[in-house]
């Protein structure tokens, strides 16, 4: 019996003992006084994959909360905007120069000439060049103290579009490493300095008072990782933090209507069918389940109201999109029902959806029943998105409700219809190989004037649509949570920035 | 994974369970190694997706990552490698971020651990609740009727995720008793401790529980109360004999949740190992996702042997000595409530599935959505506007056939590797702290996705529990006189495993196997984004739960009723098989 008790004790005696050590650990003090003097408390969604590394995912960490900048920035149309550089001339088809403005960088120093010229050369170099530099071969030079050189070697016309890009954010000379990896931890050149970093969890900003456009009204950013929808809802109705991103349909509901904002995004959810192989590399029947398929339907249900049923593959967040919309002609006759039944007599309609975006499994079960409506046999297959990517590149399915940022880093549209659409796309799912469309995106992709760009990237949108290889569901909406005392904080379709120097709590 | 090797059979019991250990846990991290191999899919393309999800990645880039990986030296180079560095101190960096790993995985152990101490401090408690009248009643002799355990069944069968959600949503953001997120200090850990705990504590309770009456029952305590000796004391010594073959069961149901709570370190942010191993393993990042595993291994093997020296303690030289009679329950009578309780739950089964199967599971009516009950839709609808009632109704016979055949192929193989001794017991340890993730990703690897997979795969790892029961109720029962008596008496093994270890065995095994049954539906569905399992939209109780969880709170009916029905169906089986002869005598 002795023993018993003794056993006991023992584990008792473990649980404080390790409680211990867990709290020297990981928690650390300031988490409970966060928010006093005003700091701003943000729940972000997505986890630092690359400790805040500006060539991956975290770049846009570095955007939202204006930590890093580019050259560049984007403007409410999504035309290129000073800033790094005030004002920039294309000398020719291929040369450009940047004038910068007087800065410094977190760290103290001047930003330079020679300091820009070294974070492209790095951006340039980095051992998975970022994607916004994939179709360009970019050589910065300076010219003088203030003045930077930028040779394409064929013609860019998004050029300066390109440099707003995160990932070609301009940070110390200090931050590049010799291993290669980037630290932007006290580097940059925003009203907020990154001071530190713990792990994939939490960060600690402050103002950065050497900041060109003036000292930040909030003294400091208080980051915290939430991965999870529902905590991150939970995390902002439980008063832990001022801001959530990206708050779920599911819990949009539960939040009070001054808290919730929602933003049109510049993502749109659409059904890609594989015209390559399989059913529906007959036209007939991809109309037949063009003419079917309802997104209006998912908007009050699926999204709960969240999302615009889709005009196109743009949607109100790009603002030239219904502007320049082309009237989609020529599109082949839709199969009916009992031709649908005829012509796919013991082969069934593969239609895939994965799970990382809670919309898609569910989108595709609405889409399931409105095409069995119209005569197909339909399966899913419903995944996680890294377990289906080969197969989807492989077209292994016949359909997939797809989620797709249409503007991605350049924010020019071309760079999605080139990838998704053309022949040698690197991300073409659809399969698709139409000599038209190649021709509309290229035409699209040679125009330098931007109002002539958005017209002929329209009527490209218009080809694709021609072939049905893509049908529209919806363009989603962002839901922001923002407690009532915060004010200023910006609502960003391309979800790049955040939190600006006028971001404050009252 | 075979763990009986040839050579070790003539070595002395300690080294054969050594021997168990190093060859399973071989066996475990060299398939880890291959899964990037096995799994068709280009660990560069997982790679640079988990760096940068909305990016198309170029042909070059695919290039640069498998160069810098070394992808094309294959899965031994890299073992080898990453064995020569652990030597050192040093498990490498990882493919995608570019850290060390060591640091990230020691920071995300120590967290886990931290939790699954608390979830253990609530398990105790639980358990103590659960059995607390058993005991009582005991000590005094005043133990007349066997209990029907419709109590614990219920616990047991809450979905810790759920628990989870609820937990979060009342006493995190309504309340604001604790923290609903975060991992800053104590306060944080009560309600994930809660949540792990409440239904791990109802399962070691109602094993406990039914194996009190048959220690009480042994001729010690009637000559101690014969004795006048006080009743606590009796009580004390019960739950010493009782508790040496229950505490086993600590390793899987406690200690796993180190590495398997996902779920609930998920909905409350934990960065706990269980979310980084299991992002590793998404991503294929070897290095995190290796030296995880290792970490869960030696875990495993610490608490194995903890465990056991617990054990001894418990029973001291009795049961090296070999003076142990085994437990074997008394003839009590059936409580009167049981046929009541299987009854109402049969009856209300019965009903549901009835009344479900009259209707249509799959019509979707985006008009409907998320209607609370109504004479309409009895059971509300789910956020597409399908009716519950008949989805509950249609996913009930294949759920229950699934969870049922999982079980039992699970209790059988436990059995068989429990029966193995002590070779068993190391595979049993290192086994017992595997995600059932995993589990999933190696078979994925393997067969790639279909129905049967997530069934193999809980099969895999799910026979845990009931080796490491059958292991210990056999060594209590080898150590007793009658076996020696029988084995003297000239009789085969064959028989002395018809007529004493079986019988001493199954009971037990049966109830473990009832208490078990919820999670494993759970577990089952919790396997589906991999690609295992029915596909959607099929209904499937497992899978209500979990496509419902966002909507708990918006629409409370769409998770309580799933939730309800898994209960009944756990009380149905627990009751239903409750043993002892009928009332009336």
């Amino acid at each position: 019996m002795r023993t018993t008790s003794r056993g006991i004790v023992a584990a008792l005696a473990l649980g404080p003992l390790l409680a211990g050590c867990f709290a020297s650990g990981d928690g650390g003090p300031g988490t409970d006084g966060a928010g006093a003097g005003g700091r701003l408390r943000i729940a972000l969604a997505v986890p630092p994959v690359q400790a805040l590394s500006p060539y991956s995912n975290d770049a846009t960490v570095l955007s939202k909360l204006s930590v890093a900048e580019g050259l560049t920035a984007l403007d409410e149309d999504g035309a290129a905007a000073p800033a790094l550089a005030t004002s920039w001339k294309r000398t020719n088809d291929t040369t450009w120069t940047f004038e910068l403005r007087e800065a410094t960088f977190q760290d103290g120093t001047d930003v330079t000439a020679e300091a820009v010229v070294g974070a492209l050369d790095h951006a340039n170099r980095a051992e998975t060049r970022p994607r916004v530099l994939s179709d360009v071969t970019l050589t910065a030079k300076a010219a003088d103290a203030d003045t930077v050189t930028l040779t394409t070697k064929t013609p860019d016309p998004v050029l300066p579009l390109r440099l707003a890009s995160p990932a070609l954010g301009i940070l110390s000379p200090k931050a590049y490493a010799k291993d290669g990896t980037v630290s932007p931890v006290g580097t940059g050149t925003g009203p907020f300095e990154i001071t530190r970093l713990t792990g994939k969890t939490k960060a600690t900003l402050d103002r950065y008072d050497g900041y060109w456009g003036g000292r930040a009204k909030a003294p400091g950013i208080d980051v915290s990782w939430i991965a999870d929808g529902t905590a991150r809802a939970g995390a902002l109705r439980g008063g832990d933090v001022d801001i959530a991103e990206w708050i779920p349909t599911a819990q949009a509901e539960l939040l009070d209507e001054s808290t919730r904002h929602e933003v049109p995004s510049v993502r749109t959810d659409s059904l890609v069918l594989n015209t390559a192989s399989g059913l529906f590399a007959d036209a007939p029947l991809r109309a037949a389940a063009r003419a079917a398929v309802d997104g209006g339907v998912l908007v009050d249900s699926v999204f709960g109201g969240y999302a615009d049923e889709a005009e196109g593959l743009f949607g109100p967040a790009v603002p030239w999109a219904a502007r320049d919309r082309v009237e989609v002609t020529g599109r082949a006759k839709a199969a009916t029902a009992a031709q649908v039944r005829e012509e796919t007599r013991g082969r069934t309609l593969r239609l895939a959806a994965y799970t990382n975006r809670a919309e898609l499994p569910e989108a595709a079960t609405v889409l399931q029943q409105q095409l069995e409506k119209a005569g197909f046999t339909v399966k899913q297959d419903v995944r996680e998105y890294t377990q289906m990517e080969a197969d989807l590149l492989a077209g292994k399915y016949d359909a997939l409700v797809f989620s797709r940022v249409t503007l991605l880093d350049t924010g020019d549209a071309v760079a999605y219809l080139a990838s998704d659409y053309t022949g040698d796309g690197v991300y073409n799912i659809a399969g698709l190989r139409d000599a038209k469309v190649d021709r509309a995106v290229r035409a699209a992709a040679e125009e330098g004037d931007t109002a002539e760009r958005h017209r002929k990237i329209m009527r490209a949108e218009a080809e694709i649509l021609r072939t049905d290889a893509v049908v529209p569901l919806v363009h989603e909406k962002v839901v922001q949570g923002i407690a009532d005392d915060v004010e200023g904080v910006l609502l960003d379709p391309r979800e790049r920035s955040l939190v600006d120097v006028d971001t404050r709590i009252e | 994974m075979s763990v009986t090797p040839d050579g070790a059979r003539g070595l002395p019991t300690r080294w054969r369970a050594v021997a168990g250990r190093a060859v399973a846990a071989t066996a475990l991290l060299t398939a880890v190694a291959f899964l990037p191999w096995l799994s068709g899919t280009d660990p560069a393309l997982t790679v640079l997706r988990a760096r940068s999800a909305e990016q198309d990645p170029t042909p070059a880039q695919l290039a640069a990552v498998r160069e810098r990986l070394g992808l094309d030296e294959g899965p031994f180079v890299h073992l080898g490698r990453w064995l020569e560095g652990l030597g050192r101190g040093d498990a490498g960096t990882s493919w995608v971020s570019g850290e060390p790993v060591l640091p990230q995985v020691t920071t995300a152990f120590a967290v886990s651990l931290t939790l699954m101490l608390g979830a253990l401090a609530v398990t105790v408690a639980v358990a103590a609740l659960v059995s607390a009248r058993t005991l009582y009643l005991g000590s005094r002799q005043r133990l007349l009727r066997g209990r029907a355990g419709a109590g614990a069944a219920v616990l047991a069968a809450l979905p810790k995720f759920l628990l989870a959600s609820l937990l979060a949503t009342v006493c995190g953001v309504w309340l604001g008793w604790f923290p609903s997120q975060g991992w800053t200090g104590p306060a944080s850990m009560v309600l994930p401790a809660l949540a792990l705990g409440v239904p791990s504590g109802a399962m070691i309770g109602g094993l406990l529980d039914q194996s009190l009456p048959a220690a009480f029952h042994e001729s010690w305590a009637r000559t101690w109360r014969a004795y006048g000796l006080p009743p606590g004391r009796i009580a004390r010594t019960a739950l010493r004999r009782a508790l040496s073959g229950v505490l086993p069961q600590l390793l899987p149901t406690v200690v796993g949740l180190v590495g398997g709570a996902v779920a609930v370190e998920k909905i409350f942010n934990i960065p706990g190992l269980g979310r980084l191993a299991l992002e590793a393993a998404v991503a294929q990042d070897l290095p995190p996702l290796q030296t995880a595993t290792l970490a869960l291994v030696l875990l495993g093997v610490g608490a194995g042997l903890a465990i056991q020296a617990l054990r001894r303690a418990l029973l001291g030289p009795a049961l090296r000595d070999g003076a142990l009679p085994a437990l074997h329950a008394p003839a009590l009578p059936r409580p009167r409530s049981l046929p009541w309780i299987t009854g109402c739950c049969a009856l209300a089964l019965l009903t549901l599935v009835v009344a479900g199967l009259l209707r249509d599971p799959l019509h979707v009516d985006t008009a409907a959505r998320l209607l609370p009950p109504s004479p309409d839709h009895p059971l509300g609808t789910d956020p597409l506007g399908r009716d519950l009632l008949a989805r509950l109704g249609h996913g009930a016979l294949r759920t229950a056939s699934v969870a049922l055949a999982v079980t039992a192929v699970s209790a059988l193989l436990g059995l068989l590797i429990g029966a193995a001794s002590q070779a068993g017991a190391g595979l049993t340890e290192v086994v017992s702290t595997l995600p059932a993730v995993l589990a999933g990703l190696l078979v994925t690897a393997v067969t790639g996705p279909s129905v049967w997979g997530a069934a193999c795969a809980v099969c895999l790892v799910g026979w845990t529990p009931y080796a490491a029961q059958t292991s210990a109720l056999l060594e209590q029962e080898r150590a007793s006189g009658h076996l020696l008596a029988s084995v003297s008496f000239g009789a085969g093994p064959g028989y002395l495993l018809r007529h004493h270890l079986l019988p001493a065995v199954l009971p037990a095994l049966l109830r473990n196997a009832l208490l078990r049954l919820p999670t494993t539906v759970l577990v089952l569905a919790s396997l589906g984004f991999l690609g295992l399992g029915e596909q959607p939209p099929t209904p499937e109780w497992g899978r209500l739960l979990s496509e419902n969880q966002p909507y708990a709170e918006l629409a409370p009916w769409t998770v309580l009723a799933p939730a309800a029905a898994l209960a009944l169906f756990a009380v149905l089986t627990v009751a239903g098989t409750a043993t002892g002869p009928r009332r009336s005598r």
